[in-house]
Order: C-alpha cells, then structure tokens, then sequence
C-alpha cells in the first residue's frame, strides 16, 4: 500500500504543511535571524545588517533599552508567576464543586464558569476597567460593605498589575476548571472506597489521592497558563499603555511597541527570542520538576 | 469523590450540604457579575453611570447607548468584518486540519513522527514571537491592512490537527478500506465517509476556531495599520474607549461590549457540549 498513499500523503499535507512552513516556521527562524541584525522594520529584510549579539548587549544593558526590556521580563514573569498561582488551586477548588454529586448543579456551574472563557480580552478589558473605577466602579463599593477602604486598583504603579492578573484569572479560571474535571474523572472511586475503609479523612484523601493523581493534568495546565499569561496584551494595550510607570508594561506589549511602533526590528526579535528561551527553560524546567517526582 | 468539601465539615451532612451548595453559589455569583454588570450599565443613562456611590440596577432601562454606538462606530461594518475574518479562517483551519489529520492517523510515511511533533511544537509558540517579521512578510505580499492579510496566515494551525488526528485515529480502518475498494478517492474517503463520523470533533474545532478568531486583537491590530474599514468588532469596540474615558461614556462602552460579546456567548450556550467534550478529549489523549 505504502507507494500510492505517499503520494496521497503528500497533497493531504501540503495545504497545512505549507501554510504552517511559511506562516509561522518561517517567521519564526527569521526571527532568531533578525535578532542577530540590524534592521527596521520599514525596510525590506535585504536591508539588514550583521550585528553579533550586539542587540542582546543593548537590551541587558544599562541604556534606556535595556532598563525597559529588563522591567518587562521582570513584569511578565511576576504577571506569569501570579497568574499560575491562582489559576492552579482555584481550578481544582471548583473542579470539586462541579465534580461532586452530593448538591446539584454541578453543570450549571461549569457553564458560568466557562462562559467566560468566551467573551473577548478586549471586552474583558473594557468591562473591568469600569469595574476598578476607583469613584463610580462596583468593586470599591463591594469593599466598602466589607469594611475595606477604597483601592486604586488600576491607577497605581503598586496596585496595576495584579488588577490586571485578577482579570485575567476571572477570564482564564473556567477553562483550567474544565481540564481540572477530566482529571478528576480519570480518578477511579475505588481508591477513595479502599481510603474511607482504611480510615482516611477527607483531608488525607485529598492529599494522598487527589493530588497525586491530579499530577499530570495539573502539569499540562500549567503548561498552558505559562503561553497563555505571556500573551496578555489586551489589557494593557486598552488601559494602562504599560503604566503607571511601566509597571504593566509587559512582554508582548513592549515587543510589539518596540518592533513595529518604533519598527526597531532587530531589538524587537532579540526581545522575543529572549520570551522564547525563557519560555522554554521554566516548561523544561517544569517537566524536570514533575518527573523528579514520577520517580520518587 | 470530593475529598476537600469532605474534608470541610465531617459532621452533620446537612450542614456540609449547605456548605458546598454557598461555596458554589458565591463561585458563580463572582463568575457571572462582570458579565450581569456590563449588560445592566449597558441600559443605564450616562447620569446614572455617572453616580457615585454607583447605582447598581438602572431606574428607567433604555437602549439610548446602543442607539449611540452605531453613530460612534461603523457598527454594522464591524460585525460584517468580524464575522467574514472568524467563518473564512473557519472554513480553511477546518479543511486544513481534517486533510493533515487524516494523513497523520491514517498513513504511515517516512518522518511522519518528525513532521508531526515540529508541526505539534508550533502549538505552544506565542504569536508575539513570530509577529515582527510576519508583519513585514505580509506587507511584501501586499496583503497588509486588508481582511485577506488577516485571514491568510490563520488558515491552518496545529491544535486543529492534532484534534483532528486524535478523533480520525479512532475511525475503523475497514470502513475506509471499504470505500477504497468500491474505488473511492482519498478525497472523497475523507470528506465522505471520515467526516460524518467525527463530526462532533469537527463541530468543536469549529467552534473554537470561530470563537478564537472573532475575539483575536493582536494580529488584526497590528496588520490593518489603521485602516478603519476592515476594523472587526474588537477593534472598533477599543475605538470606543478612547471616544472618551470619562464615566459619562461607560454606557456606551459596555453597550458596545454586550454587542461583541454576543456571538461567541451564544454560540457557546447553544453548543457548550462540543466544546467541553474536545477540551476533555484534547487534554486525555495528549
């Protein structure tokens, strides 16, 4: 058979292959390439010039340039770190709650959850930004009837960039829910049958059960919440512009700033060869960390 | 089964009940207000919207801002290009993915592995890494502030290959053998025979695809370079925050949010079944 479906392999892959080649493979190697030249983004890539590592000196070192980018990778990664934080345990917590069956609507509850998964970043943003009004927004308010006093959520430098990871949990958490859920579901009830006939409380099912089980879709989540908190953009675009004194001014935002608003393409694709390495050492990393523990 | 709600009140299951049934009740409450929020504001008049403390129910709900949004923005135009952007590169992700699914799970041929896992890797790649120079690569090609500039690189992507590999894997081999040997093309197999039975995988990609393109900013922002005309909705809507910041304009915003909000909602609450199911599928399987 192997001859004849080659060639029928071959016209079956070519429409995605091609398009991925070009689209993304491609721009992707002329990235890495790019971050090793001179080069503005007005002029055609025949006018780049061979610069070294001369753009990764510019953006760690003590210029202007480099104080940014250093400011951004710090705020991306405190944003990326904030953001898995919350999203991992939240997620489990209202897995639970859906998975249950002791009250019902549980279903119910994983639709308003997703729900919100749906609704664009840019609404998400603009509905939010109303929202931490310090004056005439909702949250202030809330805070009030709980005794708390006023907070400036969005206007301060100290205060601007876990506002904009809150948002971002709301949006993000019923999607991790639902893969928290088919995890859960894989977890034979037996085990928690031998446990309670053992006499395990529920604390120590939780611990010795749930989570170890949990382990790998806990894993893949993580995954996933690293790529997609390094993307924010929306917000920050929207709202703040990466203040207050740059202090939302994350990654994608200040690439993009600095590669096509400024069209310094070459700083720009050092930037983001940078997100990739460091995108790609904390997911090793995680992997390593999870399978230390496989192994344990 | 629930270990942690277990674990919470061990005593009277009662009151456990009543436990878990106010935890869940609060979780969708905080779920569910930005979203009630934006509607209500969305009626209220600009001196309610105004008030402070805020009002939290509008007196005399009206459709004034709506009735402004389209005066502010080129509404109707917005939609049209929203929605001609998510069901075109729909349309292409799905033929895209369904052919290099199929060949990924039903042919073998030499480096499929390796094509595979290059292709799959691809998934995990923030566009922002790729953006500068598709930016200018677009632009070479002429393709830059238009619809089709925004469409063309999306036409294909990993995720919905590798959804549709999983789903195809599991269709019987005899039943494809079988129409080969009434003589069938590979084509018309695929389309045909392979399609109707992973249909609700397919439905799901759709889906996502939509929803994923009708609510994407970065890309659109930065290839239409301004040009008002091709603006999709998401675009627009951020036009209208920067009409006016002041609170005399939340009306107006969140009327134009309720609006683009819309589509992918109703979409969801209609076909939610599709989406969980492949998240679920997506997240077993891989």
């Amino acid at each position: 058979m192997a001859k004849a479906f080659r060639a029928s392999a071959g016209i079956m892959l070519a429409p995605a292959v091609t398009l991925i080649g070009v689209f993304v493979l491609l721009p992707m190697l002329l990235t890495v390439w790019l971050s090793l030249q001179d080069w503005s983004t007005q002029t055609p890539f025949s006018g780049a010039s061979f610069v070294g590592l001369g753009n990764f000196r510019e953006i760690f070192g003590p210029t202007s340039v480099g104080r940014d980018f250093k400011t951004a990778l710090l705020n991306t990664a405190i944003y990326t770190a904030l953001s898995v934080a919350l999203i991992l345990p939240l997620s489990v917590v209202f897995g639970l709650l859906v998975h249950q069956r002791e009250v019902a609507g549980g279903t119910l509850l994983r639709t308003v959850l997703f729900s919100t998964y749906m609704v664009p970043m840019i609404a998400v943003a603009l509905v939010w930004s109303k929202l931490y009004s310090p004056s005439e927004g909702p949250l202030n308010q809330l805070l009030g009837l709980a005794g708390i006093g006023p907070q400036p959520w969005l206007s301060s430098p100290r205060s601007a960039l876990i506002s904009i990871v809150l948002l971002n949990v709301w949006q993000q958490v019923g999607y991790f829910t639902v893969l928290a859920i088919a995890g859960l579901t894989q977890i034979p009830g037996s085990l928690y049958e031998a446990a309670t006939l053992d006499g395990a409380n529920g604390r120590e099912q939780f611990r010795f059960i749930t989570l170890p089980l949990l382990r790998r879709t806990l894993l893949f989540s993580a995954v996933i919440a690293i790529i997609n908190a390094v993307q924010v953009f929306e917000p920050v675009a929207l709202i703040t512009q990466g203040g207050p004194v740059g202090s939302t001014n994350v990654l994608t935002y200040h690439i993009r700033r600095v590669g096509i608003e400024r069209a310094q393409g070459g700083l720009g694709s050092a930037m983001a060869v940078m997100l990739m390495l460091s995108l790609i050492v904390c997911v090793s990393a995680l992997f390593a960390f999870v399978n230390r523990k496989d192994g344990e | 089964m629930s270990a942690i709600t277990r674990s919470l009140t061990r005593k009277r299951p009662s009151g456990r009940k009543a436990l878990l049934a106010t935890a869940m009740l609060l979780v969708a409450v905080a779920s569910a207000f930005p979203l009630a929020w934006m509607v209500l504001s969305s009626l209220k008049t600009p001196g309610e919207t105004m008030q402070v403390p805020p009002v939290w129910l509008p007196h005399t709900p009206t459709l004034q801002a709506y009735e402004k949004v389209a005066g502010v923005i080129n509404l109707g135009r917005s939609m049209w290009n929203s929605l001609v952007i998510a069901s075109v590169t729909t349309a292409g992700i799905l033929v895209t993915s369904m052919m290099a699914g199929y060949a990924f799970a039903k042919y073998s041929f030499p480096g499929r592995s390796l094509l595979f896992s290059l292709l799959i890797a691809t998934m995990f790649l923030p566009p922002i890494v790729t953006l500068i120079p598709l930016y200018r690569m677009v632009g070479s090609i002429g393709l830059n502030a238009s619809l089709a500039g925004i469409i063309v690189p999306n036409l294909a992507n990993a995720f919905g290959i590798f959804l549709m590999r999983q789903f195809i894997a599991s269709v019987p081999d005899e039943l494809i053998d079988a129409a080969r040997m009434d003589g069938a093309s590979e084509l018309l197999i695929l389309f045909k025979i392979v399609a109707p039975s992973v249909a609700p995988a397919i439905a799901a990609l759709a889906l996502f695809a939509f929803v994923y393109h009708w609510n994407s900013y970065l890309w659109p922002l930065t290839v239409l370079q301004g040009n008002a005309d091709a603006y999709p909705i998401v675009i627009s809507l951020s036009r209208l925050l920067s009409y006016n910041r002041g609170a005399i304009n939340t009306g107006l915003v969140m009327a134009g949010a309720t609006l683009a909000v819309l589509p992918p909602l109703v979409l969801f609450v209609f076909l939610q079944r599709f989406f969980v199911d492949s998240i679920v599928g997506s997240a077993i399987k891989g």
